[in-house]
C-alpha cells in the first residue's frame, strides 16, 4: 500500500473543491426563490449558505493548486469527500431555519436528499418558507442526478479515467457516450424535458384539484422533483396522501417509474430504440419482482380486510408498493397505518421491494434489478449446467443495451454488491431492535434508509436516539455510493496514515 | 335569598349538563395520532377533531378537502416562537362547500391557520374516497381565527453573512491569483 503523496492529496482537493462550488450554485435557487417570496430570513440563510460554499470551494481549489491530472484511484475519493463536504455545507440553511433538532438532524436531512431516500427529520414541516422546501427538493433532484454529475457538467473539461471514475462513483456505471462530460449532459437534457412535461402536467392536475395557481406550480414541480429522483421528499407532512386524487396518483407513478429506469434505457428510447424497454434485463427484472412483491402485500392486505372494495384495494396497494420498489418513498398512507393497518405480511413485501429496489444507472436505491436479473440468470445457468453432459458448454445471454454473454467477473462483482447491502440490511435492523423497537418495524426503517427509500413506518422521529439517526444516515450514504466510493475514501485515509 | 339563587344555578347547570350528555358521548375527540393508531375502532364513529387549517382547501365540487393539524404548532409555530415539538400531524376532512368557507386563513410559513373545530364520521379506509382515512364533517366551527405571522432577520444572521461573504471574496481572489490554464 503506497502512502499518497502530497500532489495526491492536492489533486482532490482541487476536484473536491469544484464539486462544492456546484453545491454552492445549487443554493442559488432556493435563494432565488426565498427572494421572491419575501422570505428575508430565508434568504439570509441561504445567502450565508452559499458564501460558506464558495469560500470552501475557492479555498480548497487556491490551497491545492495543482495541475496534475485526476487519475482513476483519486476519482472514488473525490466522490466521497465531496458528499462529505456537500452535506455539511447543505445542512447550513436547515439549522439556520430553526425548524432542526440539531446537527445530527439537519446532516441527516440533507443526506437523505443527496440520496434520495426521502425520510426527514425536519419538524413543522408544513410551516417552513417556500425557500426552505425548495431546497429540500433541489438537493433530492439534483442527488437524483448526482451532484458530481452535476460538476462534471458544468465545472469540469476533462475526458480521462479519474474523471469517468468520479461519474461511476455515485453509482452510474453506464456511459450513454464515449465521453463521460456528454453522458453527463446527456443524463441533464433527459432529466430536463421530463421536468418541464412532468412538472407541467402536475400542475394543471393540482390546478383542477383545487390548489391556488402559485400553490399547485410549487407542488407540479417539487412533487416532479421528489418523484423522478425517487426521492420521496414531499411538500406537506401528510406526503401524497394530502392530493386525494386518482390521476395525480397515476402521473406520480408514471414519473417515478420514469425516474427509476436506467439512464441508458432513457437514452436508447430518447434516441428511437423503444424496444430496449422490453428487452432490458433490469426493465424485465423489474416487471417480475413487482408483480411479486404486489402479490404479497396483496395477500397480506386481504387478509387485514382493510379495504372496503376493489378499486381502493387495488389503487392503495399498487401505488405503495410501486413507490417502494422504485425506492421513491412517496405514500397515500399516513406512516403509522404501514403498521396499524397493513401488518407484518404487507410490510414484509414493501421490505422486498425496497432491498430490490429498480435500475442501475437510475436515481433509484436499493440492490438494484440488473444485480438480481444477473444472480437469477447465473442460478439458472448452474442449474442447466447439472442437468446438462459434462461435454455441454452452457451460456447465458441477458441483454442491457446490447446482448451480451454472461460472464463470472459480472456475476461475482452482482453477488459481493448484494452481499455487502444484505449485510448492512441486517446490521442496520439489529441496531433498531437493540434499541428497542420491534423487529419488523426496525428492518422496514432500516432498510427503507438504507435503500434510499424513504417510505417510514413511523418508527423515524425527531426523538429518535442520534445513534441511530447516525447509523441511518451512514446507511443512505453507502447505499447511494454502493459501497465502493467510500471504501475507497477509508482506504485512501488508512493508506495515508499506514502506507509506505 | 342567596341559598335560593345558588339552588337556581345549581339546577340549571344540572340540567344543561343532562341535554349535553348524549352528545358529550356520541363526539369523542380522539387526537390524529389516536386515530392512526387504532383506526379499526374508531372505523365509523362520530368525532369531534379540533385543529390547525393547513395549505388550503381543496375544492371538488360539492365537496371540499381541508388538512387540519392537531399538533403543538397549532398553537404557535416555530416563526412565532414555539418550540420544536416533533413532526406535525393531522387528518384530512371532507367537508360541504358553504361549511369550508367559514375557514379563511390557512397555515403556511407567512400565517397560522385557523384553528377549526370538525365534527364528523371517522372512515378507517373511506369507500368513497378510494380508502384514504378521513373525517366526513357534518359540523364546523372556527374556535380561532388565524393570522399572519412574521419572521424577521435576526442581528447575528446578518453578521454571519458579512463574515463568509469576506471570506468567500478572500478565497476566490486567491484562487484567481493561484489560477494557471490546465
Amino acid at each position: 500500500m503506497f502512502r499518497p503523496t502530497l500532489d495526491d492529496h492536492k489533486v482532490i482537493g482541487v476536484y473536491t473543491g469544484k464539486v462544492v462550488l456546484g453545491v454552492g450554485m445549487l443554493m442559488l435557487v432556493p435563494l432565488v426563490t426565498a427572494l421572491v417570496f419575501a422570505e428575508w430570513d430565508t434568504a439570509v440563510d441561504f445567502g450565508i449558505g452559499l458564501m460558506a460554499c464558495l469560500a470552501v470551494g475557492f479555498g480548497l481549489q487556491a490551497i491545492c493548486h495543482t495541475e496534475r491530472e485526476l487519475r482513476r484511484a483519486q476519482g472514488l475519493v473525490v466522490v466521497s469527500a465531496s458528499w462529505i463536504l456537500a452535506t455539511l455545507l447543505g445542512a447550513i440553511p436547515f439549522i439556520l431555519s430553526g425548524h432542526i433538532g440539531g446537527m445530527v438532524d439537519a446532516v441527516f436531512d440533507v443526506m437523505s436528499g443527496l440520496t434520495t431516500t426521502g425520510l426527514y427529520l425536519i419538524q413543522d414541516l408544513d410551516h417552513v418558507s417556500n425557500g426552505l422546501n425548495m431546497w429540500r427538493f433541489v438537493l433530492t433532484f439534483a442527488g437524483g442526478q448526482g451532484i458530481v454529475v452535476i460538476a462534471l457538467t458544468f465545472l469540469f473539461k476533462g475526458v480521462g479515467g479519474g474523471i469517468y471514475q468520479l461519474y461511476a462513483g455515485e453509482g452510474k456505471e453506464d456511459r450513454l457516450m464515449p465521453n463521460v462530460v456528454h453522458t453527463a449532459r446527456a443524463i441533464w437534457l433527459v432529466s430536463l424535458v421530463w421536468l418541464a412535461v412532468g412538472t407541467g402536467a402536475l400542475t394543471v392536475t393540482a390546478l383542477a384539484l383545487g390548489q391556488e395557481p402559485v400553490r399547485a406550480v410549487l407542488h407540479g414541480l417539487w412533487t416532479f422533483m421528489g418523484a423522478f429522483s425517487t426521492g420521496g421528499f414531499a411538500p406537506q407532512s401528510f406526503n401524497t396522501v394530502w392530493y386525494h386524487s386518482v390521476v395525480f396518483e397515476v402521473l406520480c407513478i408514471i414519473i417515478f417509474v420514469a425516474g427509476s429506469l436506467n439512464f441508458a434505457v432513457h437514452w436508447a428510447v430518447w434516441t428511437g430504440d423503444r424496444a430496449e424497454l422490453k428487452r432490458n434485463i433490469e426493465t424485465r427484472s423489474f416487471a417480475l419482482t413487482m408483480a411479486l412483491f404486489v402479490l404479497v402485500a396483496a395477500i397480506g392486505l386481504a387478509r387485514a380486510g382493510v379495504y372496503p372494495d376493489a378499486v381502493a384495494f387495488v389503487r392503495k396497494v399498487f401505488y405503495v408498493v410501486a413507490s417502494a420498489h422504485t425506492t421513491t418513498g412517496f405514500a397515500t398512507i399516513y406512516s403509522r397505518a404501514t403498521v396499524t393497518q397493513w401488518g407484518p405480511l404487507a410490510m414484509i413485501g414493501l421490505i422486498g421491494a425496497m432491498v430490490i429496489g429498480a435500475s442501475s444507472a437510475s436515481t433509484a436505491g436499493g440492490i438494484k434489478g440488473f444485480r438480481v436479473g444477473v444472480i437469477t440468470k447465473a442460478f439458472v445457468q448452474d442449474i442447466r449446467r447439472m442437468v446438462s453432459p459434462d461435454s455441454a458448454v452452457v451460456i447465458s445471454r441477458y441483454h442491457h443495451i446490447k446482448d451480451r454473454v454472461l460472464n463470472d467477473a459480472t456475476v461475482r462483482s452482482a453477488l459481493a454488491i448484494s452481499v455487502a447491502f444484505l449485510t448492512m440490511h441486517a446490521l442496520v435492523t439489529m441496531v433498531g431492535v437493540y434499541c428497542g423497537y420491534p423487529v419488523v418495524e426496525a428492518a422496514f426503517e432500516g432498510i427503507s434508509a438504507g435503500s434510499n427509500t424513504g417510505l417510514s413506518c413511523g418508527l423515524l422521529a425527531p426523538s429518535t436516539p442520534d445513534g441511530l439517526k447516525a447509523l441511518y444516515t451512514l446507511a443512505m450514504w453507502l447505499g447511494r455510493l454502493e459501497f465502493m466510493a467510500v471504501f475507497a475514501l477509508i482506504g485512501w485515509g488508512w493508506s495515508a496514515v499506514r502506507g509506505r | 335569598m342567596r341559598a335560593r339563587a345558588l339552588g337556581y344555578v345549581l339546577a340549571a347547570a344540572l340540567v344543561a349538563l343532562t341535554c349535553a350528555a348524549p352528545g358529550l358521548a356520541h363526539a369523542a375527540t380522539p387526537s390524529s395520532a389516536d386515530l392512526v393508531e387504532d383506526p379499526t375502532a374508531w372505523d365509523g364513529q362520530t368525532i369531534e377533531f379540533t385543529g390547525e387549517a393547513i395549505g388550503e382547501a381543496m375544492s371538488r365540487g360539492d365537496e371540499v378537502w381541508l388538512h387540519l393539524n392537531d399538533d403543538a404548532y397549532a398553537r404557535g409555530t416555530i416563526e412565532e416562537g414555539g418550540p420544536l415539538s416533533g413532526y406535525n400531524s393531522g387528518h384530512a376532512v371532507v367537508v360541504p362547500p358553504q361549511m369550508a368557507e367559514r375557514v379563511t386563513v390557512f397555515g403556511d410559513h407567512k400565517h397560522r391557520g385557523d384553528l377549526v373545530r370538525v365534527t364528523g364520521v371517522f372512515s378507517a379506509a373511506c369507500s368513497e374516497h378510494g380508502g384514504d382515512m378521513d373525517i366526513h364533517a357534518s359540523a364546523l366551527a372556527v374556535v380561532e381565527r388565524g393570522h399572519d405571522v412574521t419572521d424577521p432577520v435576526a442581528t447575528g444572521k446578518l453578521w454571519a453573512l458579512a463574515i463568509t461573504t469576506g471570506l468567500a471574496l478572500l478565497t476566490a481572489g486567491a484562487y484567481l491569483a493561484r489560477r494557471r490554464p490546465y
